[in-house]
């Protein structure tokens, strides 16, 4: 029995992406036991340059975005613009069983980052790519910011108030969402792998996973051509389904199934909500106004925490809109040892949100996210065998 | 062509979004998928039994003889999936899914805390009749913590999990729900990697997995640097409508169409400020000092905003996406679901199929969600019917014949007509 070994342990992993999806996808693999080997540009890749960082303080190795998606992850650098660069790109190259990059197409082929490079090199090896746009269509090399999923992956339209402007989220969801999408794809590719020995290219965009998440918008238009617009804080326009003012804040009131209607009146303190016109959802929905007017008095009387938990304790699916904060201070997450204290030499101790689930007696890794180029001299050594005199050649030339 | 997970069964007890959505992106992949509903209790996303006329998501909004078969929901989330009906509350129920376990690699389910063991399927039951199964079990706060007994579905891990708070208008002071319910794919796609992670590493090692997936712990995932940005300034991260904290121009900008037609534009650094100008013909804008920079830029997003808008007003929003993207800036028309269907890029890469099903006709379905190069997957067949493969699954596997079904039918374990509405 091995309880020292994660899900994962044994696959290498050649992370050349930036930004949020691919780290994300990577992140997954690193805190699962495989060997990921982040490899960056000599100056660092762009989510050190992007915040939140202590005291509002830029500095590459502080970056909350940066230490958050990168740990248990190996840090290298190198400069594939130039041959030196490349040459050795394609020796890591084969060395890994997955390579994940997040060029625009048309760059990763000046960079020779392309699968039909790397596969000559390397025929088991798996390529995932996560772009914008994808690596087909008409737009794959066209520019996009996060903005731009939101926009052009349609959440933004159905995103607001239906009386105002469409509205992008505050989180990056297409981007981490991708990045899931990017983990799942490279365990279907590492699957087939296991058993023929065949590498492949997974492509992904981030544009397309959010096109992708629309839920009805895409099928209610395929159906009844109905446009599925903005719905403000109402789901769906139900009532009783969605988010409410209450005292100190807003919270969830998500009506569950019909026969758990008549606890509503009861939490509420409320008689007239067990009115018959509001008995099911359809009904509830055309004399909605009426509806929130019972509701408002006495969410406007109570806390936040006290209607989840009231709710909640009587069965009722309520929830609350709480802040990154207030969710650091849950007990429960500390009762499920969610966080996980990880001292990085640059940014002090601090509490990382963990794993997105876990399995049962089996590990996970939580080394801090690397400096740039940590780990230069140790996986050049190991992988290219590359001797400590070469490594300060390669450093003097602006190569790592 | 071989599919990257064929061979792979897996038995799906989930409802709704997230479990579904968890084995979509499987079935896309040409995994065996059983979508177990019962009789008395269908998913709840096929909808009521009688709906009216007008309402709901129907072919042409008509609900027709069998609704819970014609719902667009429900049918673009079980595309190749095999769907069969088990009343688990009888002892037959219970003898056919465990026959049906001892043939399976693994089990994912989203009940309530407690429901599948109460119905006599804990892990250590579905291990005794197969000692290397793989649970995934997917209750909203998790089977164990303090709030593990408290209901949740994807609308609500929204809220809880930071991203409303997040989101909001910069005249309001308030959060904004988004048009989704997040919490679904992104616990569902969790969901996908936990199982393939968990498949993997029997293989290695023999060893089946027990995985507890809360919804909450996936949800909060997605916004791990604001949990460290927190801990760093004690602040939680400003709402800014559709703006950045230091890109600018960065927001959408009303086109020539219709009320609802606008464009998404965000600029980064000066050298895309100066590309930007030169290509929209506005003589001395490239030279305006009041936008010099990207702090000047940043102070003034009104302003700078008013200039934009009065550019883009009467264009199109495809013209001015093509208009800076020829010069390399960000800038995509803000897509509602028709603009999606008819638009270029994503129809050449495919993103929705066309699949004809016995009760709807053909109907487009948002297809596969990426791209491999040698196991593309694919659409195989289109979403069951209620029960429609009883006969492929617990005839041809599990070798009932065909008087063992009809006793089945008769007790009322299995079927294909709903008996209770949802």
């Amino acid at each position: 029995m091995s309880e020292t070994e994660g899900l994962l342990s044994g696959y290498k992993v050649l992370d050349l992406s930036s930004g949020v999806a691919g780290p994300y996808a990577t992140r997954l693999m690193a805190s699962m036991g495989a060997d990921v080997v982040k490899v960056e540009p000599p100056e660092g890749e762009q989510s050190r340059r992007e915040g939140p960082f202590p005291d509002d303080e830029p500095h590459p190795e502080r970056s909350a975005l940066f230490l958050y998606l990168n740990v248990a992850k190996r840090g290298v650098t190198l400069n594939l613009d130039t041959p030196t660069g490349r040459a050795m790109l394609l020796r890591l190259a084969s060395w890994a069983d997955v390579l994940v990059e997040s060029y625009q197409p048309s760059r990763a082929a000046e960079l020779g980052v392309t699968f039909e490079a790397l596969h000559e090199v390397n025929p088991a090896l798996i390529m995932t790519s996560v772009t914008d746009f994808g690596q087909t269509g008409p737009y794959k090399d066209h520019a996009a910011k996060s903005l731009n999923h939101y926009a052009y992956g349609g959440l933004m339209y159905i995103t607001g108030r239906p009386e105002k402007e469409p509205l992008q989220m505050g989180p990056r969801v297409p981007e981490y969402g991708a990045g899931q999408n990017a983990f799942v794809a490279m365990l279907t590719a590492l699957w087939h792998r296991e058993s023929t020995g065949e590498g492949q290219h997974v492509d992904i965009s981030m544009a397309e996973y959010s096109a992708s998440i629309l839920e009805n918008a895409l099928t209610m238009y395929s159906y009844t051509r109905h446009k599925v617009t903005r719905m403000g804080h109402r789901g769906y326009g139900r009532a009783a389904w969605g988010m409410y003012p209450c005292k100190d804040g807003y919270v969830g009131v998500i009506a569950g199934p019909a026969h758990r209607w008549p606890a509503m009146a009861e939490l509420m303190d409320e008689p007239r909500l067990n009115d018959e016109r509001f008995s099911t959802a359809r009904g509830r929905q055309v004399y909605a106004d009426e509806l929130e007017a019972l509701m408002e008095p006495w969410l406007m009387r109570n806390n936040k925490r006290e209607i989840f938990e009231k709710a909640q304790n009587m069965g009722i699916a309520f929830a609350y809109v709480a802040s990154p904060g207030e969710i650091y201070s849950w007990e429960h997450l500390r009762d499920r040892n969610y966080f996980v204290e990880i001292d990085h030499p640059e940014a002090g101790t601090l509490d990382y949100a963990g794993p997105p689930f876990q399995p049962e007696g089996v590990p996970f890794d939580w080394t801090p996210a690397p400096l740039l180029g940590e780990h230069n001299a140790e996986v050049y050594g190991e992988t290219l065998d590359l001797s400590p005199k070469e490594i300060v050649t390669l450093r003097a030339s602006g190569i790592i | 062509m071989a599919q990257a997970l064929e061979g792979i069964r897996i038995l799906d007890l989930s409802r709704i979004w997230a479990g579904p959505y968890a084995t979509k992106l499987m079935a896309d992949m040409g995994a065996d998928i059983i979508k177990i509903e019962s009789v008395d209790r269908m998913d709840t996303t096929r909808g009521g039994i009688n709906p009216p006329s007008g309402s709901g998501n129907y072919p042409e909004a008509e609900p027709g003889e069998d609704p819970w078969n014609r719902n667009g929901w429900f049918n673009s989330l079980h595309l190749s999936k095999y769907g069969v009906t088990i009343n688990l509350a009888k002892e037959s129920g219970k003898d056919l899914f465990s026959h049906l376990v001892t043939i399976s690699d693994a089990v994912i389910e989203n009940y309530r805390l407690g429901v599948l063991a109460r119905l006599g399927f804990d892990y250590e039951k579905l291990r005794s009749l197969r000692p290397d199964i793989v649970l995934i079990s997917m209750p909203a706060f998790g089977n164990k913590g303090r709030w593990k007994g408290f209901v949740q579905y994807g609308i609500g891990q929204e809220q809880l999990s930071g991203m409303a708070d997040m989101t909001g208008y910069l005249d309001e002071d308030g959060p904004m729900k988004s048009g989704i319910n997040h919490g679904d794919p992104i616990t569902g796609s969790h969901a996908t990697g936990a199982m393939l992670a968990s498949l993997l590493y029997r293989r290695r090692t023999g060893r089946g997995v027990y995985v507890d997936l809360s919804q909450l712990d996936s949800s909060v995932s997605l916004i791990g640097d604001a949990i460290l940005g927190y801990q760093m300034n004690n602040r939680n991260p400003d709402r800014r409508g559709n703006r950045h904290p230091y890109m600018a121009p960065h927001g959408i900008y009303r086109c020539r169409g219709d009320e609802e037609e606008w464009v998404a534009i965000a600029v980064a650094s000066d050298a895309e400020w100066q590309r930007l100008c030169a290509a929209i013909d506005k003589p001395g804008l490239a030279d305006d000092e009041r936008f010099a920079d990207v702090l000047s830029r940043w102070r003034r997003q009104d302003e700078l905003d008013a200039v934009l808008s009065e550019w883009t007003r009467d264009k199109d929003s495809n013209d001015v996406m093509q208009t800076l993207q020829a010069v390399g800036i960000a800038a995509t028309p803000v897509e509602s679901a028709e603009m999606i269907f008819d638009d270029p890029h994503y129809q050449e890469r495919g993103l929705m199929e066309l699949v004809d099903h016995p009760s709807t006709g053909p109907q487009f379905m948002p297809g596969i969600s990426w791209k491999m190069s040698k196991t593309p997957g694919g659409v195989r067949w289109p979403t069951p019917r209620l029960g429609e493969h009883n006969e492929t699954v617990f005839g041809e596997l599990l070798g009932l014949d065909d008087a063992e079904l009809s006793d089945l039918e008769a007790e009322g374990v299995i079927g294909k007509v709903p008996t209770r509405d949802n």
